[in-house]
């Protein structure tokens, strides 16, 4: 350690940035959306608890919290559960480990909005491969397998498979229907997000001291199963709790898909909170209403980190 | 034994197979797309690549090329007739200056305060740090809104500035190389001290130097997160061209689904996302490690 007053020209850009471009706004966001503030109106008035009022009363809304809900518990374990399956297969391989990783990955660095042009064009109607390979494949193996014909009681009035082939091909349009939209954008987070979930596991495992599993084997963990349940999942503790609360974070600020996409429709089926902030305040220059929202957007983030943070300090330490 | 290790083997492969063909899926169709005339794209077929003839594009001779100039190979035509239609050098260009500028700059001040942090004693130093965590906090996204307005107010919307000034201060940057920086020896300051050396020239000479694998994480990681960003321009860059990102770019090709050409569009497309995806296969190893440090301890 050591005394000198060079600390204050290293210290204090930081300090003024951290202030201005990181503190200053949220306390700003908090007092535009007590306003009816829009951007280039010169004058504003103080309307106290409006903007929230209608935040939680419009049906609008509601359908935000709950588009956006059904994207973070969907996204989050499926993106962790897929991440963790892939990285514990990979690292039990003896070849071939390295080239799914690399694919695996390819959509974690990928530019995500090309990638949602590409997904829309191959779930379109009738230019998609998808529902080209599903038309192809009525009466076939396909139409068993992704029918679920192999479940005892599903028979083919049941299966949406056999229901759509019989129906002159009427495969669903994935983006366009309000039935399928918000699973379709799921489905494309998960694809997006697994990845990068896999590689954190593959770099939890690798600390995980393989004496651990000798032991488990002595005290009779001999199956795989046993030997997962019994080391690899509580040594993964750290790891898990990590990638979820950065899923989590990331699945919050879900928008590229969104407005390439969907545009938050059909009726609103889709209408994260990122989506909504962007319509209301800069679309349609409501600031006051987008301000309320990142202000309950924020709240949302911080309390999920603390809740991270206390858990972490309280239960996963060895 | 033997065998039944090849059984569990083999399932794995099988199941990761699946796996890979359907996260393979959008890049098959964008590659093919980028390559097939559009006749081809409607019908569904030609596979990967199309059958490759030689024949004259009606909407280019609408853009009043001569017939000759329009009669080529498709997937000459889609890459040739993208750049034709949009400035994408241009976009690629602005990509690289933003995202170099935005990292040079967070370096600029993260890495003095980071030492600060982790190597010099004064008063207040603890407050800044627990200031530091606390804004890790903060998605920048997030506040993307009453950032906006700021900027607004500033007059400086529309420029390379509003791309640049929310993303100078990279917290986990600081809190990244504090990190590092408190595994350096003091030994190693000290000495340089002895040998007369001022603090700047500390930081500049001798921390920097040491720091360059953990920057090179951190450059992969800002540089990726930055190249891709699509929302934060999306809001401060409204209307002119010449400040187009490549996403920018990309939103704008993708115009109507109904109307134009898929295959010049597509190759805009794979032309503003390869860059990224072939330095990712040529320094795998780096990339994976760069963008995985985001937030480990």
């Amino acid at each position: 350690m050591h005394y000198s007053k060079a600390h204050i020209w290293f210290v204090w850009p930081a300090i003024i940035l951290m202030i201005v471009i990181l503190i200053l706004p949220i306390f700003l966001a908090g007092g535009i959306s007590f306003t009816n503030y829009n951007l280039g109106n010169s004058s504003f008035e103080w309307v106290g608890m409006e903007n929230y009022e209608k935040m939680f009363s419009r049906k609008t809304y509601t359908k935000m919290i709950i588009a956006t809900a059904t994207y973070v518990l969907i996204v989050v374990p499926a993106s962790v559960i897929i991440g963790l399956a892939a990285a514990v297969m990979l690292n039990s391989l003896r070849f071939g480990a390295d080239i799914y990783k690399t694919i695996f990955f390819l959509p974690v660095m990928a530019t995500l909005l090309a990638m949602a042009i590409a997904w829309e064009f191959t779930l379109h109607p009738t230019l998609g491969i998808i529902n080209s390979f599903l038309a192809d494949g009525c009466g076939g193996i396909r139409e068993f397998i992704l029918g679920f014909h192999w479940l005892p009681w599903v028979g083919s009035e049941d299966s949406w498979y056999s229901v759509a082939c019989a129906n002159n091909m009427d495969f669903p349009y994935w983006l366009k229907d309000k039935k399928t939209a918000i699973w379709t954008i799921c489905f494309i987070g998960i694809w997006q997000a697994f990845g990068f979930n896999m590689v954190l596991y593959l770099a939890g495992l690798t600390s995980i001291p393989r004496e651990l599993y000798h032991a488990a084997e002595m005290d009779g963990a001999h199956s795989t199963w046993e030997q997962f349940k019994l080391v690899t999942w509580p040594m993964l503790g750290p790891t898990t709790l990590f990638v979820v609360t950065i899923t989590t974070i990331r699945s919050f600020q879900v928008f590229d898909t969104i407005e390439i996409l969907t545009k938050g429709g059909p009726s609103k089926t889709t209408y994260v909170m990122m989506y909504a902030i962007f319509e209301k305040a800069i679309m349609q220059n409501i600031t006051s209403i987008g301000a309320a929202i990142t202000v309950v957007f924020i709240v949302f983030i911080i309390l999920l980190t603390f809740f991270q943070r206390y858990v972490i300090e309280k239960r996963v330490h060895y | 034994m033997l065998a039944r290790h090849y059984i569990g083997e083999s399932w794995k492969h099988g199941l990761l197979i699946i796996g890979a063909l359907i996260v393979l899926i959008p890049f098959y169709m964008m590659v093919s797309m980028s390559l097939k005339s559009q006749q081809e794209i409607q019908s569904i077929s030609g596979g990967l690549v199309g059958a490759q003839e030689i024949q004259t594009f009606p909407v280019c001779t609408k853009h009043g090329y001569t017939e000759e100039v329009c009669t080529m190979r498709p997937y000459k035509y889609n890459f040739w007739f993208a750049f034709k239609k949009a400035p994408i050098p241009r976009y690629l260009m602005n990509g690289l200056i933003v995202t170099v500028s935005i990292f040079l700059i967070q370096v600029l001040i993260a890495l003095p305060c980071s030492y600060a942090l982790a190597k010099l004693r004064f008063k207040g130093r603890e407050f800044v740090f627990s200031m530091v965590l606390f804004c890790l906090l903060i998605p920048v996204h997030a506040i993307a809104l009453p950032l906006y307005v700021m900027l607004a107010k500033a007059g400086l919307v529309d420029t390379y500035a509003a791309l640049i000034i929310p993303w100078t201060i990279s917290v986990f940057g600081i809190f990244l190389m504090r990190q590092f920086f408190m595994t350096v020896p003091d030994e190693l300051i000290d000495a340089a001290r002895m040998d007369g050396m001022g603090e700047y020239s500390i930081v500049w000479k001798v921390m920097l130097p040491v720091a360059i694998p953990a920057l090179l994480a951190f450059a992969i990681f800002s540089v990726v997160a930055h190249w891709n960003d699509y929302f934060w321009p999306r809001i401060v860059i409204t209307g002119n061209r010449d400040l187009f990102t490549p996403p920018l770019g990309i939103r704008e090709f993708r115009g109507g689904i109904d109307s134009d050409e898929f295959g010049p569009m597509m190759a805009s497309i794979v032309t503003v996302t390869v860059p990224l995806i072939v330095a990712f296969i040529i320094a795998q190893k780096r990339f994976v490690e760069g963008i995985t440090m985001t937030g480990m301890k």
